[in-house]
């Protein structure tokens, strides 16, 4: 199961498992998002190629526009995987 | 190696992630592998569901003895799709100039063992290693 909760402030809170066969209501949700932006990750226990996917896209649509995207409180699984994809280095994790 | 057949579909994933979690509690894992091995079955199963176009069917088995763990994928009526033999993801160039596709398979080869592939039959088997803690 996979949550997105997107907050009026600019925080937005993943939970749940962020895989193939929710990249697309990720990705609808997060088009909601047009200022910077904090990603919570506190409670998304899985995340896929796809679901990075996802994350790069708004990523570049945010920062095309002039605003930061922030990702914190990710558990050190799903950050590894954010540095096996070479993620880290791009993004802002916290 | 126990074995079980589920829809080509995405909706297959959630059911895939419960029948890995069942086979490393009988083998006595330690359930945090479980992120690693649904990881490395849902980048190969979504590159069969989207490039495949084979039979409604895909065959999960999992097997191996001690630390080690076999995942075998097994794709019916497809075209032949190599994911050993897929060019490699630079994940170091800058996100601008990043091409979209390959980096399940690159996260596939950073997480497994070994990965083999085999076609006969119109039938694509690919077969990962993954050696996990108790």
């Amino acid at each position: 199961m996979f949550e997105i909760e997107v907050l009026g402030d600019g925080r937005i809170r993943l939970a749940g498992r962020l895989d193939a066969a929710e990249a697309d209501r990720a990705r609808t949700a997060l088009r909601a998002v047009s200022g910077p932006a904090t990603m919570d990750f506190e409670h998304l226990e899985y995340i896929s190629s796809a679901g990075l996917g996802v994350i790069v896209e708004s990523y570049k649509r945010l920062h095309d526009a002039g605003h930061s995207l922030k990702l914190v409180r990710l558990k050190p699984r799903i950050r590894t995987i954010f540095t096996y994809a070479g993620l880290d280095k791009v993004l802002t994790i916290e | 190696m126990m074995e079980r057949r589920f829809p080509r579909d995405l909706g297959s994933l959630e059911p895939m992630s419960r029948f890995v979690a069942g086979y490393l509690d009988s083998r006595g894992f330690d359930p945090e592998h479980g992120y690693t091995v649904d990881l490395i079955i849902e980048e190969l199963f979504t590159n069969m569901v989207r490039h495949g176009k084979g039979g409604p069917e895909v065959d999960l088995a999992l097997g191996g003895e001690g630390k080690d763990l076999i995942i075998r994928l097994r794709d019916y009526g497809v075209e032949p799709f190599d994911p050993t033999a897929a060019p490699e993801v630079d994940v170091d160039r800058p996100i601008e100039e990043r091409r979209a596709g390959g980096l399940g398979i690159h996260l596939t080869r950073k997480l497994a063992d070994t990965m083999s592939y085999e076609y006969r039959d119109r039938c694509s088997v690919i077969t990962v290693t993954k050696r996990l803690a108790l």
